[in-house]
């Protein structure tokens, strides 16, 4: 889908009623659409793009957000300050490390899984259910619970000392070195579910005769996942990876809850950190011109996306 | 995929089964364990008596099922204009809308925080539900027109030929054939202003107008720290969307992964 598709015309123009239109008003008849989409456009241009225009004026700013107050143009010092500043560059990095961790040990664990269930497996159905269930619950609704599981006196301690890791036990979310890999561990567990039912769905378009001849030829079910099933879910791991990438951008609620992206900026996205900056610090240019960033970097994700998906049809 | 047939590997295989849910039921089940601590069933009344309850379930229904109505109501007519319409210019105007379908919401942040506080739109749902839709049209929008793209123009030509004008071919020919997409969209819009947290945060301080998503930190405010309270809160907000997934799996699972290949 993405050029334009060949359905130019209905057949003539026929007006309610009956008679034909004619050739007397081209503009008219190729405005015909206009209303439709009109809703949709201004819903978007209104609140969306309205929004990033402000935004482009308001990163030239100093200013506290109040209208009663001046706000001093400094021109592109938010910029400068931008690419100076160490904890957007944290940020940066954050994220892309999250990324790639939690995209690949959801492929991982979604594949495998997929794979098992596809087996001949008692309860499938309950399983398939509970793997899913986190997809669906509002990461705000998790939040307090696994703050809960992973602190001090929490769950995942008191799981580590009864099977004789108490060595390890630790405050996990005040600790700046494990912050960050519990915030993946959520996320994993948040998403998984979806990359499951991505991977299941692929699986059951595969020929079961190729994988038949396989056996029939000797491999063994590892070699058959991973040489014949793997390589032919590629469109699922490309779209997923593209999800993921836009995803690990979006990040803002499960490091808001859990770790308020800190302790010491440990678990500082940029959404936590813009969201910090303009509402902790009042510093409203800076957190434009930190939106603007995110902005610049959540539309290369989405080029990337519109040129995957093309290539991945056409292919 | 694995083929199994002695007993001990069909056992070996249950058991990799079950070792690897367990991490995904566990925070479920502390979750619940962690809200009886204490008082036990006594969080869930602290929780009930507080009377916040059914106001964020009131107030998450309505700012639902409007995002709903509203991204539902600009998409159908977007999708069948773009499909099915000329439109001057009609691939800017679409690039247009594509172009805005990896926004975050804290791209927006900043201007709607400047417009509510100044404009005094604080605790008017309507400044989290009109945001939550435009966040998600382009996406829907992008979905719904490749299913409209693949509903045949013959059908609609015969109607024309019995004189149906645009609006009558919308309403009686193409809308009646779109029930697969149109759960899709529900199911997408459902989850996305259900779950949101950061528009309804920032919008929305007053009790009387607050959402679900609000009610665990309600809790940590109102009685600070007072852990358990938070987490019979989290399972009260829980509990209905797991009955509503379980009710609707197979829409669910369909038109989550139907979207996300799109």
């Amino acid at each position: 889908m993405s050029t334009a598709p060949a359905h130019e015309t209905l057949g003539r123009p026929v007006s309610a009623t009956g008679r034909p239109k004619g050739r007397s008003s081209p503009l008219g008849a190729r405005l015909r659409g206009v209303p439709w989409v009109l809703p949709a456009i201004v819903l978007v241009i209104g609140l969306i793009y309205f929004p990033i225009g402000y935004l482009g004026y308001a990163s030239t700013l100093d200013w506290n957000g109040f209208i009663l107050s001046t706000p001093t143009s400094i021109g592109d010092a938010n910029y400068a300050k931008m690419f100076g500043d160490p904890v957007f560059w944290n940020a940066l990095w954050h994220t892309v490390l999250f990324y790639l961790i939690t995209f690949s040990v959801q492929t991982f664990i979604g594949f495998t899984f997929a794979g098992v269930m596809h087996s001949r497996i008692r309860l499938a159905n309950a399983y398939k259910t509970i793997v899913f269930i986190p997809v669906v619950l509002a990461p705000a609704t998790m939040a307090p619970v696994f703050r809960q599981v992973f602190d001090q006196f929490g769950q995942f301690n008191w799981l580590l000392s009864n099977i004789g890791l108490g060595s390890l036990t630790r405050p996990w979310l005040a600790d700046p070195t494990t912050a960050m890999p519990v915030v993946m561990f959520i996320t994993v567990w948040e998403w998984t579910g979806l990359t499951f039912i991505l991977y299941y769905a692929a699986m059951s378009q595969l020929n079961p005769e190729i994988l038949e001849a396989a056996r029939v030829d000797g491999a063994s079910s590892f070699r058959v996942l991973r040489s014949i099933v793997w390589p032919m879910c590629k469109g699922t791991t490309a779209a997923l990876a593209v999800l993921g990438l836009i995803g690990a951008l979006k990040t803002f609620d499960i490091p808001y809850l859990v770790t308020h992206g800190g302790p010491n900026h440990a678990t500082e996205f940029l959404g936590t950190y813009i969201y910090y900056v303009m509402a902790q610090q009042k510093h409203f240019g800076y957190a434009a011109t930190l939106a603007i960033a995110l902005l610049v970097l959540a539309v290369a994700g989405g080029v990337l996306l519109r040129t995957s998906t093309s290539r991945s049809e056409k292919g | 995929m694995f083929d199994v047939h002695g007993r001990a590997s069909r056992i070996g295989l249950q058991l990799l089964a079950t070792l690897m849910i367990l991490p995904f039921l566990a925070p479920l089940v502390f979750g619940v364990q962690g809200s009886l601590g204490g008082l036990g069933l006594g969080n869930y009344a602290k929780v009930f008596n507080t009377g916040i309850v059914p106001t964020v379930f009131t107030n998450s229904a309505i700012v639902s099922v409007c995002t709903i109505a509203i991204v539902y109501a600009c998409t159908m007519l977007a999708a069948f204009g773009f499909s099915k319409l000329r439109i001057l210019g009609r691939e800017v105007w679409f690039w247009a809308l594509l172009a805005a379908l990896t926004v975050p919401e804290a791209v927006i942040l900043t201007p709607l925080f400047v417009v509510a506080s100044n404009f005094d739109l604080y605790d008017e749902l309507l400044a989290v539900i009109l945001p939550l839709a435009a966040l998600q049209v382009p996406f829907t929008v992008l979905v719904a027109r490749n299913f409209f793209d693949g509903i045949p123009n013959e059908i609609m030509e015969a109607a024309r030929v019995d004189g149906a004008n645009d609006a009558q071919v919308f309403w009686s020919v193409v809308l009646p054939l779109t029930l697969p997409i149109t759960a899709v969209i529900i199911v997408f819009t459902l989850i996305s202003s259900w779950n949101s947290y950061l528009l309804p945060m920032l919008m929305l301080t007053d009790q009387s107008k607050q959402v679900v998503t609000l009610l665990p930190s309600f809790f940590t405010s109102q009685y600070t720290n007072d852990q358990t309270g938070v987490l019979a809160a989290a399972v009260i907000t829980a509990v209905p969307e797991v009955l509503v997934y379980l009710a609707f799996q197979k829409y669910f699972e369909r038109g989550l992964a139907a979207g996300a290949l799109k």
